[in-house]
């Protein structure tokens, strides 16, 4: 019996059975591994430091260590392991790891498949094949459960797509050691392509009338079936009984195959459910989130019929608010056969954000961000922002604030302070700096239409900078040794306007106006997603008024409406229409200020403030009036460029558009010198004596159009896109800028 | 035995040198622990009787060690931490002569943590099972007294969140939910503050969906346990408002349980 | 504009064919059996069941929910627990008022700012716990 000193005085507590002759192991130590550390491998394993050695445990361990490698991507690894001994009878275990390289999926075969093409069904798996950019990735490591949940992906794409008796013959996966890899067979079982024969409803509860409900088939006679159709039937049919009132009611199919002319009958039956209650809801895992921003998502409460589609429903709206990773619904049985209690398992996020954000965009050029957020405030699910916007020609802070359910009612109340400074010289000779406050309150009207009420007070400061560097008012005041002068000291005219000069209308327009105005937003959604819409139709009706107190008195109304469709496999079409009038009241004019200055976001190709009308005297190329008027309407198609791997994330699209911006209804009679008489020479008199007191206004309601192609990259870095557009029709003075980038990234 | 540099330059394998841990006597690194604890060094003191639990593991030092580490990660507000180490003595000296004091630190480490009553009560309730424990298993430890306050507190804390709740359905006139979450607070937790205002709320909930019988009986019902509580001014000026006065159906198995209950605790008023 | 207004049926959903069934003498069993389990029971003895139902209208979404009809359905029991009486209380019955809004003060540490900050899933906020609230 070896035992040091020390373990034999204190042997009272159950000492282990210490095999004869079996040295202390004094460390254990791995060698030769890159991929996996120490820390990581060490307590994994059986021997550990400070129990007696045994061979059939180090034996063990290195099995334990070749599985560890092969779910890692390496079954090529080898392992061995050597005892190493040291002086008072301890000993090293050293475990020496030839890691090998990558063992992933070389191949994804498909056998039987022929209405859909091997590359497409590759497509729609996680699993991926292994390829130059492996080092980069791991999904294409062979993984059985990803690959048993990629074969339910497909059995449902099948599904969707009418082959009703689809099913998965074998899915093997051979190891190659010669291509150091698996080859993964799928051997599918297509079957026919079924089409519905007919739909029928039929209802077994009096209150309920089938016909009321057959509106509400998605599949009509004649259509492929599509399991998913079937689904999204279902649950428009409960929701519908549900809303009337009959929670309890329930809708099954039953789908009645005729294999010979491979078609299906489609039977929906409403019948009587089971008469569940809920008896309580449980809010767990809120760590940070307060009970009740959670239990206010749920139209249903404790002690109503329990209703699946408000659950569903109360889900959707805990997912959108962005405060939970995961958001887990289970029922259990309740205290009565007649009870259930529902479990809402949420796990609280860090909602609180710190970005950096910097990106280049041709119409701001770098624009850096800071900002600090905090979507779910103290729990209460308030969301606080402050950021600061540093770029070439814009800086600017913001704060805004927003409590979603005001008055303890679905109303958002929002407060906004912002103050902004934009350098707009190289479009129109001016810069602006805008400050102030906005108040708003958005009230959901239905699950899809949304009104938001908003009042907003700013003052916008316009200057006209007149250095060396951006000499645009020199013609006014002249700058020593830079502007040409004639003998009684006035700038020589034209020649002042050469290194660019402000149009006099901006020159007008110079100072500080306050700006007091009351809008609305009406908006219409039901895109499937926000961030990255492939179906469904958004559209907004925006008016305004200016004019309860301060400077400005104008009415104005803009709208736009998108509608997504994707037209087969990952193609997305969008149609777009947008419009917009502005009008002053009150007797004042116009201030240039509010005109719109539009460019790339009506036509691609122009410049921004590169479409309308245009003071044409002197520097006409950047001297945008701005319009009262506008429309405009986009036809776009994105689509994935194939035969690029996925990961990349690349997409194309190809796109049209068209539009126009017209009507300056501004002043164009300036006295400048004070002088009391307006200098306006006829068109092409010259040499002109002085600065024209009137401006040449180019003002043309021609349709411009161009057409291009995109290219969107969700890169590591962030979203980026480049524009590539081609002018077909401009008017005379407007600017061209064939190609766009605009993307940024946060960190 | 030198394996082929791998692909990416930049992770060097680690190399294999012999060298041999050297042993310091248990009651060295316990001084030590205890040193570096008077020091409020509350890490460094729980890794030196970590050291002791691992290099003489299954020895008396050991289990002292595991009682100091587990003191020190409470002291240095590791809650999580101090729960694994307690639960860890538990199992191995479950009659251990510090094991009280164990389920102590365990039940404390637990009650530090209860959040207030808007948030998930998890903690609330492991601490309410944890003193439980102490008071059933180490009636007569020093602990017991204050466990049995502690247990007073945590249930108070469990009947706000079931008040939180009922008061969220009655506002939305959900007066179902409301009601059984506030006789769930009467009939569970009699022996909180909350007892009171749970009794006037269903006196309220009652009286708004009409059933003035009920309304009576629970303003009854906290005017004879709680007389000058200022919740029964309340339900008897409500009921007094909607013109029905607070009688008590003294049948009732809940003014039977209240009055053996007034005697015991000798809580009343 | 009506085509909003969205109607939302809570609490027990009455079956008035059931209801009639359930004439004075009618077993308990019988009760559970054919109405289900009541919404609540009396705070008195559980010798009375209450299947409580409220419809509510909500004309546009922002706006919560009005109370627009409520029926409580009330069947007392005798001593061999038999159906006794029914009796039904509507809207109308229901006295209207504002409950107090007065709480009993709880505890456990508040979720402070820094505390949110500082730990991302606010575990505790460490504020010491005072168990008698402010």
């Amino acid at each position: 019996q070896v035992a040091t000193a020390q373990s034999a005085r204190g042997a009272r507590a159950g000492a282990q059975t210490a095999t004869v002759g079996a040295p202390l192991i004094n460390r254990v130590v791995f060698q030769g591994n890159k991929k996996l550390k120490s820390e990581q491998l060490g307590p994994e394993m059986q021997t550990q430091a400070r129990t007696p050695l045994s061979q059939s445990v180090v034996d063990g361990d290195i099995e334990r260590i070749r599985e560890i490698y092969r779910r890692g991507g390496r079954s090529l690894a080898k392992v061995d392991a050597r005892v190493v001994p040291l002086s008072n009878d301890r000993v090293d275990v050293v475990f020496t790891i030839d890691e090998g390289d990558k063992t992933g999926v070389k191949e994804i075969n498909f056998v039987g498949n022929n209405a859909f093409s091997s590359s497409r069904l590759r497509n729609l798996m996680t699993t991926t094949e292994m390829n130059f950019l492996s080092f980069l990735k791991n999904t294409d490591v062979y993984d059985p459960d990803r690959i048993s949940a990629d074969l339910e992906l497909i059995r449902r794409y099948y599904l969707k797509n009418g082959y009703a008796d689809f099913r998965v013959v074998s899915a093997d996966a051979v190891f190659d050691a010669a291509r150091e890899g698996y080859i993964v067979t799928i051997t599918v079982d297509e079957g026919q392509q079924y089409r519905v024969s007919g739909v029928t409803v039929d209802s077994t509860v009096p209150e309920v009338q089938a016909a009321e409900l057959q509106r509400l088939t998605r599949l009509s006679s004649g259509d492929v079936y599509n399991a998913e159709a079937v689904e999204k039937t279902l649950t428009n049919m409960t929701a519908e009984l549900g809303r009337r009132g009959y929670p309890f009611l329930v809708v099954r199919p039953r789908g009645t195959r005729d294999p010979a002319s491979h078609t299906i009958a489609l039977d929906y039956v409403v019948e009587e459910g089971p008469r569940v209650y809920i008896e309580r809801i449980n809010v767990r895992g809120n760590t940070r989130s307060r009970d009740y921003v959670i239990r206010r998502e749920f139209d249903i409460g404790e002690g109503d019929a329990y209703n699946q589609v408000l659950i569903d429903r109360a889900v959707r709206r805990l997912n959108n608010l962005g405060y939970f990773k995961t958001v887990r619904i289970t029922n259990e049985p309740g205290s009565t056969p007649d009870r259930v209690v529902v479990n809402v398992d949420v796990e609280d996020q860090s909602t609180g954000q710190f970005s950096v954000s910097g990106g280049y965009s041709t119409s701001d050029g770098f624009i850096g961000e800071v900002a600090v957020s905090e979507s779910n405030f103290l729990g209460r699910g308030q969301y606080v922002r402050l950021a600061g916007t540093w770029g070439q020609r814009t800086q600017g802070v913001e704060f805004s604030f927003t409590e979603p359910y005001f008055l303890g009612q679905r109303m958002a109340f929002g407060v906004d302070l912002f103050s902004k400074y934009t350098d707009n010289t190289n479009y129109s000779r001016y810069e602006n700096r805008v400050t102030g406050g906005q108040l708003r309150l958005g009230l959901p009207i239905t699950e899809e239409v949304t009104l938001t009420l908003r009042y907003s007070l700013y003052q916008s400061e316009l200057k006209i900078p007149n250095t060396y560097s951006k000499p645009y008012n020199d013609c006014s005041i002249p700058l020593p040794g830079l502007t040409p002068v004639n003998p009684n000291g006035t700038a020589t005219y034209p020649n002042c306007t050469w290194n660019g000069e402000a149009s006099i209308a901006v020159k007008e327009a110079v100072g500080t106006t306050w700006t007091s105005l009351v809008g609305a937003t009406l908006s219409y959604n039901t895109l499937d997603n926000i961030r990255d819409p492939r179906s469904g139709f958004y559209a907004e009706v925006k008016p305004e008024i200016a004019g309860l107190g301060g400077d400005s008195r104008f009415i104005r109304a803009t709208a736009e409406a998108r509608y997504y469709h994707e037209l087969f496999d990952d193609v997305v079409g969008m149609i777009k229409v947008q419009g917009g009038h502005i009008r002053a009241f009150g007797g004042n004019d116009l201030r240039i200020v509010d005109n719109f200055f539009l460019g790339p976001s009506l036509v691609r190709g122009f410049a921004p403030s590169g479409i309308g009308p245009r003071d044409m005297t002197g520097d006409y190329r950047a001297n945008a009036l701005g319009g009262t008027t506008y429309f405009g309407g986009t036809l776009e198609v994105q689509f994935p460029i194939f035969g690029l791997p996925r990961e990349f994330g690349l997409r194309g699209a190809v796109f049209a558009d068209a539009g126009s911006l017209f009507g300056y209804e501004g002043n164009r009679f300036f006295d400048l010198n004070g002088d009391g008489s307006i200098y306006c020479p006829a068109a092409g008199t010259n040499p002109l004596s002085q600065e024209p007191e009137c401006l040449n206004v180019r003002d043309d309601k021609k349709i411009r159009s161009s057409v291009g192609v995109s290219l969107l990259w969700q890169s590591p870095l962030g979203p980026l896109r480049f524009d590539y557009a081609f002018v077909l029709s401009k008017a005379t003075g407007d600017q061209t800028q064939a190609f766009r980038f605009s993307g940024g990234t946060s960190f | 035995c030198d394996t082929l540099s791998s692909l990416n330059p930049f992770e060097k394998d680690e190399k294999y040198k012999p060298e041999l841990v050297p042993d310091v006597p248990a009651a060295n690194l316990y001084n030590e622990g205890l040193a570096l604890m008077a020091k409020n060094e509350y890490p460094d003191a729980s890794k030196k009787f970590d050291q002791i639990d691992k290099t003489y593991p299954r020895s008396e030092w050991a289990r002292k060690a595991l009682i100091m580490k587990t003191y020190a990660s409470y002291e240095g507000g590791e809650f999580s931490e101090s729960v694994n180490d307690a639960r860890r003595y538990l199992t191995l000296y479950p009659n251990g002569e510090d094991a009280a004091y164990a389920q102590y630190l365990l039940a404390m480490s637990y009650y530090r943590e209860v959040p207030d009553v808007t948030r998930d009560q998890e903690r609330t309730e492991k601490a309410l099972a944890a003193f439980q424990e102490l008071v059933e298993r180490h009636p007569r430890s020093e602990y017991a007294e204050d466990a049995k306050f502690k247990l007073q507190v945590v249930r108070d804390q469990l009947a706000g969140k079931e008040m939180e709740i009922g008061r969220y359905y009655l506002q939305r006139r959900n007066y179902t939910g409301a009601i059984n979450r506030f006789r769930d607070v009467v009939s569970k937790y009699q022996t909180t503050r909350h007892v009171e205002e749970a009794l006037q709320r269903l006196t309220e909930a009652y009286l708004a969906l009409g059933v003035v019988s009920e309304a009576q009986t629970a303003a009854a019902v906290l005017g004879h346990n709680f007389p000058d509580s200022p919740w029964y001014k309340d339900a008897y000026k409500l009921l007094q408002s909607g013109g029905h006065e607070p009688r008590e159906d003294t049948g009732s198995w809940i003014s039977r349980t209240f009055r053996g209950f007034t005697r015991s605790v000798g809580l009343g008023g | 504009c009506s085509s909003t207004t969205e109607t939302l049926t809570k609490g027990y959903v009455i079956d008035e064919r059931v209801v009639a069934e359930m004439k004075p003498g009618t077993s308990v069993e019988k009760v559970l059996e054919r109405m289900g389990t009541p919404s609540t029971v009396s705070t008195v003895g559980n010798k009375t069941f209450y299947y409580i139902s409220q419809t509510f209208e909500r004309p546009v979404q922002f706006m919560s929910p009005r109370l627009v009809e409520q029926r409580v359905l009330a069947i007392y029991f005798d001593k061999n627990f038999k159906v006794e009486r029914l009796a039904n209380y509507g809207l109308k019955d229901g006295v209207v008022f504002d409950f107090i809004t007065r709480t009993t003060p709880t505890s456990g540490s508040e979720l402070s700012l820094i505390g949110q900050l500082l730990r991302a899933t606010g575990g505790g906020g460490g504020a010491t716990f005072n168990p008698f609230g402010a």
